[in-house]
């Protein structure tokens, strides 16, 4: 018994944190997920539904239609991120790596300034830019010949601007970890790669991008919760719309759980939210783990 | 005199009602608006002129943005910690007592307001017959159009029917190319009152409503026609929706579009002024206001209303709930404001509001004679309050999503009206559930 004691002191607080913060909020959320309940009450006014608010979610009304689209437009906001964020992270990365062009140093710094300015902020500036006749992003492309988009405007693009707007702010934190990952490649490979008379394209496509396999997993699922995660974008700009062609998920279950008070609609979507995030993140894992035993 | 002795004898029995607590420690209370910078000063100057009289009580006002104001209300409200005042729109109320968040007004108090608010005004901010809070502003929607726009168009007078309305827009719409330049009506997409509203009023001076004896009217004829001209709107081109857009400070593309002067019609509430007026500067004289064109199916012109109310907090302290009461009854007094007026009418009829209180109407007959709001206050009489029901934000909401697919091309009329009914026989069955 004795032997456990330094076990449980080292662990202990830090397992009650998360008992507290993070497991009994989970289970909370399973358990409302099943009841009928107004936020704004106790949990004593919950009233067992059994499946109901599920079937909701995946039925024919309002209901399941609003979920369903959030779930998609979440679903694309992440993947398009992650398409795009991460190949132009290792463009970067491998530009600012560079130690003997000058300036990547303060291309570095550069790139991740725009991550460190509050997301407010940034929101607010973009929709700015977005405006359809008076923003910046039309009169600049007035001046080459092309007509204005309607960038926010439409619900064909709004998503895909909400997109840009992520990958703005987001990239240079990413190049920073692509960073990382290429101090992690020994230089002796790349001089046997040249010693093999492997072109730099080669080198890249055999060495580089194979060996930064760990950085671009670890990036790839940080992007990924962060992208599940968009939040003020949605509720300073668009408001979900239009058409509900940005109403994701984080800002569809505020909408119901609290404005609405449907506590318990609101967690049945938190806890699909969950296992589907749990999911691609496990999915994502066993698929470099595949990668890696090939 | 009256007024005088009302909010007296009202304060001390507001007192009296908490019992066990006493004014006498200072106390301070808190109150939540969405209402701009500039007029949550007034409101503070006004807490601190009720301070002056009344030294233990102090008031801290807190404003968040229109599209946040439900959320913090729900998501502070609900515990001692949240506003112990907040101002809310009326068709929020019912999902607010179901929930026991709204203190009722106490029964010295509410007879004063049963007698100097209208009865439909008392019966919006009332469930079940209790009276939940002080009624403030009332909004009714017209036809704003730009002057300098119809004349150029050559349009004599603003349209009398939807016909006359179609036509309108067609003179005021120009298009370079694919590109439009100026569009002849301009809805709105993006915020749930802003898209509803506006069709509310229309399918209101087109005989219809959009509840009628608690179930959804959407199915009838009148809305057939009103979501018919809809589609004509956008098929046309008459309207564009990507100038249509709106964000949570409830401003945006839509607004810059009309005060930019690319827009020639909307249909707007009074509350609009304030906003018009910050954009357009001098030209704010084009614009006017006209009664809602009549559809087909119509009598007269007739619109919305809805209107807004203060609440106190069920969960505030006692002491919290008689300051928080004695301070709502002296701002909405007669003592407060300026010339017999009520400091709160003053408050709203700075940002071109309507007050809801009867002799503020009066009062302030002057300011809302101007031609901008007397165009709202002529056509008060014939506004149809907003259905106010548990589900009714839901409701709205379900709704604004099938007038944007109309908007946006992603459905026709009549899929988005057959949508539109059933989604709302469902939210409403649920909603009473």
């Amino acid at each position: 018994m004795r032997r456990y004691l330094p076990i449980v002191g080292l662990l202990g607080p830090s397992g009650a944190l998360i008992l507290v913060f993070i497991m009994v909020p989970i289970a909370l959320t399973l358990w409302l997920s099943v009841h009928q309940w107004s936020t704004q009450t106790g949990f004593d006014t919950a009233s067992f539904v059994g499946l109901r608010n599920f079937e909701d979610l995946f039925g024919p009304t309002s209901v399941g239609r609003d979920f369903r689209r959030a779930f998609v437009n979440t679903a694309v906001y992440s993947g398009l991120s992650i398409a795009i964020i991460l190949p132009l992270s290792v463009l970067f990365g491998l530009l600012v790596y560079q130690t003997r062009v000058r300036g990547g140093e303060v291309l570095r710094t550069i790139l991740f300034s725009t991550y460190m300015v509050p997301s407010i902020a940034v929101a607010l500036v973009w929709s700015k830019l977005y405006s359809p006749t008076e923003g910046p992003f039309n009169q600049m492309l007035g001046w080459i010949g092309i007509g204005p988009q309607s960038w926010l405007s439409s619900p064909d693009t709004a998503l895909q601007s909400l997109v840009y707007l992520n990958v703005w702010q987001q990239v240079g934190y990413f190049t920073v970890l692509i960073v990382a990952g290429l101090t992690q490649i020994p230089e002796v490979v790349y001089d046997a790669a040249k010693v093999d008379g492997a072109n730099p394209w080669q080198t890249f496509w055999r060495i580089t991008l194979p060996l930064l396999k760990r950085a671009l997993l670890f990036s790839a699922v940080i992007c990924l919760i962060n992208a599940v995660q968009v939040f003020e974008p949605v509720v300073l700009i668009t408001q979900g719309g239009p058409v509900g062609s940005t109403n994701v998920l984080t800002f569809h279950i505020r909408r119901v759980g609290i404005e609405r008070a449907q506590g318990g609609l609101g967690s049945a979507m938190a806890v699909m939210l969950l296992l589907t995030l749990v999911v691609t993140v496990v999915a994502l894992f066993a698929l470099a783990r595949r990668t890696n035993d090939e | 005199m009256r007024a005088r002795t009302f909010t007296g004898a009202a304060v001390a029995a507001a007192t009296l009602l908490f019992a066990g607590t006493a004014l006498a420690e200072p106390v301070t209370i808190s109150f939540l608006t969405h209402w701009p910078p500039e007029t949550v000063a007034k409101l503070e100057a006004a807490a601190e002129k009720y301070k002056e009289a009344n030294p233990d009580v102090s008031v801290a006002v807190r404003a968040v943005p229109f599209g946040d104001l439900l959320t913090t209300l729900r998501s502070q409200g609900g515990g001692a910690g949240g506003a112990t005042i907040a101002g809310i729109y009326d068709l929020w109320l019912p999902e607010l007592v179901r929930d026991g968040l709204v203190a009722p007004v106490p029964d010295t108090m509410a007879s004063g307001v049963r007698e100097a608010w209208p009865a439909g005004v008392v019966a919006a901010a009332s469930v079940g017959g209790t009276l939940y809070g002080f009624p403030n502003e009332i909004d009714v929607y017209a036809l704003n159009y730009n002057k300098k726009l119809f004349e150029e168009a050559g349009i004599a007078a603003p349209p009398k029917t939807w016909d006359a309305f179609l036509d309108a827009a067609a003179k005021l719409t120009k298009k370079d190319g694919d590109t439009t330049t100026q569009q002849g009506f301009g809805m709105i997409n993006s915020w749930a009152a802003g898209v509803v509203h506006p069709f509310a009023s229309l399918l209101a001076s087109n005989g219809g409503e959009l509840i009628a004896d608690g179930k959804p009217a959407l199915d009838s004829e009148p809305a057939t026609q009103t979501f018919e001209l809809y589609e004509k709107l956008i098929k046309e081109g008459y309207s564009n929706p990507h100038m249509a857009t709106a964000d949570a400070n409830t401003t945006g593309p839509f607004l810059d579009n009309f005060v930019s002067g690319k827009t020639g019609m909307i249909i707007m509430a009074n509350w609009w002024e304030s906003a018009l007026k910050a954009g357009m500067g001098d030209n704010f004289s084009d614009i006017a206001t006209a009664p809602i064109p009549v559809g087909p199916s119509g009598d007269k012109p007739r619109s919305i209303s809805y209107s807004w109310m203060t609440i106190v907090n069920a969960n505030a302290s006692d002491a919290e709930k008689a300051a928080a009461f004695g301070f709502l009854d002296w701002l909405n007094g007669l003592e407060s404001g300026p010339d017999g007026a009520s400091a709160m009418g003053d408050i709203l009829v700075s940002m071109g509001i309507l007050p809801s209180r009867t002799s503020d109407v009066a009062a302030f007959g002057d300011r809302l004679a101007t031609p901008f709001l007397a165009g709202y206050v002529d056509v008060l009489a014939d506004a149809r309050p907003f259905p106010v029901v548990l589900g009714g934000q839901e409701f709205t909401e379900a709704l604004q999503m099938q007038l944007e697919a109309i908007q946006f091309g992603q459905a026709s009329a009549a899929d988005a009206q057959s949508s539109a009914q059933a989604d709302a026989v469902e939210i409403l069955e649920r909603a009473a559930r």
